[in-house]
């Protein structure tokens, strides 16, 4: 079954450090002050990588049932739908928060 | 189909009367928990949209907020909580493997960290209290000139708190692994406990790392 | 599909297993006693378990109701004090909407059905499903607690403010309804891997049961939206104990996001009530018109549609909350695409019955029933769709005539439907023919007598939640009572002759119907692990131009793993199923 995939300890160990050097990198690009809408997505993609990596290696998700993988994309999509559908009201209020 | 003809196959204790074979059984829970992670996804999901709607009306109040928050100590427990999941995947490991230490040692470690992170969690909020920064109305902290001061961090201790909260949860799960471990409960063929929760202390480690930016690292 | 592989044909070594008729041992005669029914982990026992608390609540919810009405046959104060009557509906709709919709068909009929349809002995995680029965029973508790204790009169969507500036007891209650989230989700859960990875071989997709499908969008729904309504009740919880102002506009929150968590579930949550339904009715229409469904692939997948779309239109309850006027356009044009799918499966199960030998029996009435009145629902709500006429009919009557044709016309026919028409199975008795016609007569009459002059007066400017109105609705309103009274007594003799059938009833034959579905190769009442065979599927679950033992099939020499029962049947032959 594709379930009993064996990562190997370096491959493992590589895995990890690839997270810490990312989280590195995240803290340090906050010392260039990257003008206003880029610094965050910046780090928002730097985030994006280790999330997908973790999800990828650790959670197996590469060798695994492409269900598991399915599933991970359906709760993106429709946490997505969340809000990008509220964003549509509140982004385009002509009044944000009446009385303030 | 997982189901098979065969009935030959020698049945291990672990699996149960419904399911036809052990990998049918493993392949279910896997399942499960996935299903499982779908629902934490979009259950913290709700607190994202409750930070993204604000961020966007507010985003000056947001940049003065994050100043009050301690990058460094940040830092240090994203990669605790990044090397609690590389300890997690090791033990999972050991337990493919046979190796009845591994998984005790790699589990012991893990809640070590765990419990670091929660420690350093308890400090940053000690000092966030003793300023007056607490939650909602008690919010009473004047170092930040912005009328809405109060939402931002109400926001940031929901986050943090329902974490800290699934950190706790964790540490839980991995005890009783290590109690069920002791006892010789896993081996190769049966290690489905100590997968699903392997998966459920991931989840927990990617949600930080989306935190993290979002919450420490505003410039 | 996960481990399934089309191209993959296997070949099995089958028999014919004709089921016991009027077998002596059932799941029923089997581990009886209290305790032994409290901690089972047989589906069969906590689908019944869930089925005894829904229809306690159902009945509680109807009492409500039947209050409401009363006090609503005159204008002014008769017998209910306006805040008596203001909790009043709150409770209606909370304990309808939370107690019986949200789980009756799936957690109820679903536990029950779904594996036996699916030739397992039981869902994936047994433990969890008796978990989230229990789950289910702490949250009711909590939830009445709460209304012993206090009050609470917000209705059941629990708008902020008023939410979080009320007295009363809303904590409690709302902590009652996020307990109960979690036992939806634990049952969507295992029903989707149940689905996925226990079907029995040669049950491929293409040869699910449509019942079955409805399930699965189902539980999609469940899992994608519940945990959204937890996280709003806990957002509400701390804006009432630590005043975190996100909602409060006091505090420089925005009560309109609240409605946007709330109807992210809420919407959705209206589909995990009727998308079983539509199940129901596909079974049950195909059964009682001998007939192969007419396009199995459009009613299955346009569940899984409005799953999808469900999740797109939430907006359209709140077009007079201030939103954006770009929101209220997006939320407007894409309510209209939900009508596309739901046609389809209207018109599907006309197709299906056209030139079909149709037998009226007890359920068919109720699907009939289910066609003509959700129609009705359907289309008075795309009307309340467009932005508008939405403008002039929102909270009035008519809104509330048209989810109660949704809700009670629709899903609540299905349901019965549904319970007729497995109750054969479920107890292993018949209930009496001539007076299941007539209470479903009974209900269909009172139904529109208490719906329709809702619509009327709604149109008229009545509005919703009005403990008081003025004297030109009387005549409006003294009918819906009377309809609801016709009703109650419709429900009262169904309650008689159901019971009454438990324990005088003839003994159903395994099955009554002649359906070529699985769950009816089973024993009537089902074994107490369903199957002494592992069944073999080689046919869709509608073909009804095969003849019956060819849905018989199991494999021959296996027992399920209940080695007790040794090989007696020599005519053992080898067909092909898919993988």
């Amino acid at each position: 079954m594709q379930g009993h995939h064996i990562s190997s300890a370096g491959f493992l160990w590589t895995v990890g450090t690839t997270l810490l050097i990312l989280t590195l990198l995240t803290v340090s690009v906050t010392w260039i002050h990257i003008p206003a809408p880029f610094n965050i997505i910046v780090a928002i993609s730097i985030a994006v990588v280790k999330a997908t990596t973790v999800a990828l290696f650790f959670m197996n998700l590469w060798w695994d049932t492409k269900f598991n993988l399915l599933l991970l994309f359906t709760s993106i999509v429709f946490l997505g739908l969340l809000i990008g559908l509220t964003l549509i009201d509140t982004m385009f209020r002509s009044d944000v928060v009446p009385g303030w | 189909m997982a189901q098979t003809s065969e009935t030959s196959v020698t049945r291990g204790a672990h699996v149960q009367h419904h399911f036809v074979d052990s990998d049918q059984q493993f392949e279910s829970s896997k399942m499960g928990m996935w299903i499982f992670l779908v629902t934490e996804i979009l259950f913290f999901g709700g607190l994202f949209l409750g930070y993204i709607t604000f961020r966007l009306w507010y985003p000056d109040l947001y940049i003065m907020a994050s100043e009050h928050l301690d990058t460094f100590w940040g830092t240090v427990n994203t990669i605790v909580l990044i090397g609690s999941s590389l300890t997690v995947a090791m033990a999972i490991r050991s337990a493919q493997l046979n190796q009845q230490k591994g998984l005790i040692i790699n589990l012991c470690i893990t809640i070590a960290l765990a419990a670091t992170f929660m420690v350093i969690k308890y400090f940053e909020y000690a000092h966030k209290f003793e300023l007056g920064i607490l939650p909602g109305t008690y919010y009473t902290y004047e170092g930040i000139p912005h009328d809405l001061a109060n939402i931002f961090f109400s926001i940031y201790y929901m986050m943090t708190g329902l974490h800290g909260l699934h950190v706790m949860i964790g540490i839980g799960l991995m005890i009783w692994l290590i109690v069920r471990a002791r006892k010789g409960h896993f081996h190769s063929g049966y290690y489905t406990p100590v997968e699903v929760t392997g998966l459920y202390w991931h989840l927990v480690d990617i949600i930080w790392i989306f935190l993290f930016p979002l919450l420490y690292l505003i410039d | 599909m996960a481990t399934s592989d089309s191209s993959n044909i296997k070949k099995l070594q089958v028999r014919r297993f004709k089921p016991e008729e009027y077998p002596e041992k059932s799941y029923l005669s089997e581990e009886k006693g209290l305790w032994a029914w409290m901690t089972t982990v047989d589906h069969k026992k906590i689908g019944l378990m869930y089925l005894a608390s829904i229809t306690l609540f159902f009945f509680a919810g109807g009492m409500l109701a039947l209050l409401l009405r009363t006090e609503l046959l005159v204008p002014a104060q008769s017998f209910l004090a306006a805040d008596t009557y203001n909790q009043i509906f709150t409770l209606h709709g909370a304990i309808m909407v939370f107690f019986f919709l949200v789980p009756s068909v799936p957690a109820a009929l679903g536990n029950f059905i779904l594996p036996l349809q699916l030739g397992c002995k039981d869902v994936a995680f047994p433990r969890v499903n008796l978990l989230s029965y229990y789950i289910y029973v702490i949250g009711a508790i909590i939830t009445l607690t709460a209304i012993f204790t206090g009050s609470v009169d917000t209705g059941w969507t629990f708008y902020t403010p008023y939410s979080t500036a009320t007295e009363g007891s809303i904590m409690l209650m709302t902590f009652g309804v996020f307990i109960l989230g979690f036992s939806s989700i634990l049952t969507g859960l295992n029903f989707i891997v149940t689905i996925h990875r226990l079907r029995s071989p040669g049950l491929g997709w293409n040869k699910l049961p449509l019942f079955l499908w409805g399930l699965y969008a189902t539980s999609i729904i469940q899992i994608l939206a519940t945990p959204v309504l937890a996280i709003t009740l806990l957002l509400l919880t701390m804006e009432r104990l630590l005043g975190i102002g996100i909602f409060d506009p006091n505090l420089g929150g925005d009560p309109v996001l609240y409605q946007h968590f709330f109807w992210f579930y809420s919407h959705p949550a209206v589909y995990i009530m009727i998308v079983p339904g539509f199940g129901i009715i596909s079974e049950i229409i195909s059964t009682f018109s001998r007939k192969h469904i007419f396009g199995y692939w459009a009613i299955a997948l346009s569940s899984l549609a409005i799953a999808f779309i469900g999740f797109l239109v939430w907006g359209h309850h709140m077009f007079v909350s201030g939103q954006s006027s770009l929101a209220n356009v997006v939320f407007s044009f894409l309510t209209f695409f939900v009508g596309i799918p739901t046609g389809i499966k209207i018109f599907n199960w006309i197709a299906t019955m056209y030139r079909g030998s149709i037998d009226m029996k007890t359920p068919m009435l109720y699907a009939m029933s289910f066609l003509f009145l959700f129609s009705i629902g359907g289309f008075t709500g795309i009307m309340v769709g467009a932005l508008a006429v939405d403008i002039h009919l929102h909270d009035t009557y008519y809104v509330v005539a048209h989810f109660h044709y949704v809700m009670m016309g629709g899903m609540v026919m299905a349901f019965i439907g549904g319970l007729h028409y497995w109750w054969p199975k479920i107890f292993g008795k018949m209930y009496n023919e001539t007076l299941g016609r007539i209470v479903c007569v009974t209900l269909f009459i009172g139904f529109n007598m208490t719906f329709l002059p809702q619509f009327v007066m709604g149109s008229l400017g009545m509005p919703r939640r009005y403990f008081n109105y003025l004297e030109q609705y009387q005549a409006f309103h003294q009918f819906s009572t009377i309809g609801s009274y016709v009703m109650a007594v419709g429900f009262f003799t169904m309650a008689g002759y159901l019971i009454y059938s438990l324990r005088k009833g003839k003994r159903a034959p395994s099955n009554p119907w002649g359906s070529r579905a699985l769950e009816w190769q089973a024993t009537s009442p089902p074994a107490l692990h369903n199957y002494d065979h592992t069944p073999v599927i080689i046919h869709g679950p509608y073909d009804y131009h095969r003849p019956m033992q060819e849905f018989q099939l199991g494999i021959a020499d296996s027992h399920n793993g209940h080695d007790d029962h040794p090989p007696t049947d020599p005519t053992i032959k080898t067909v092909e199923a898919d993988k």
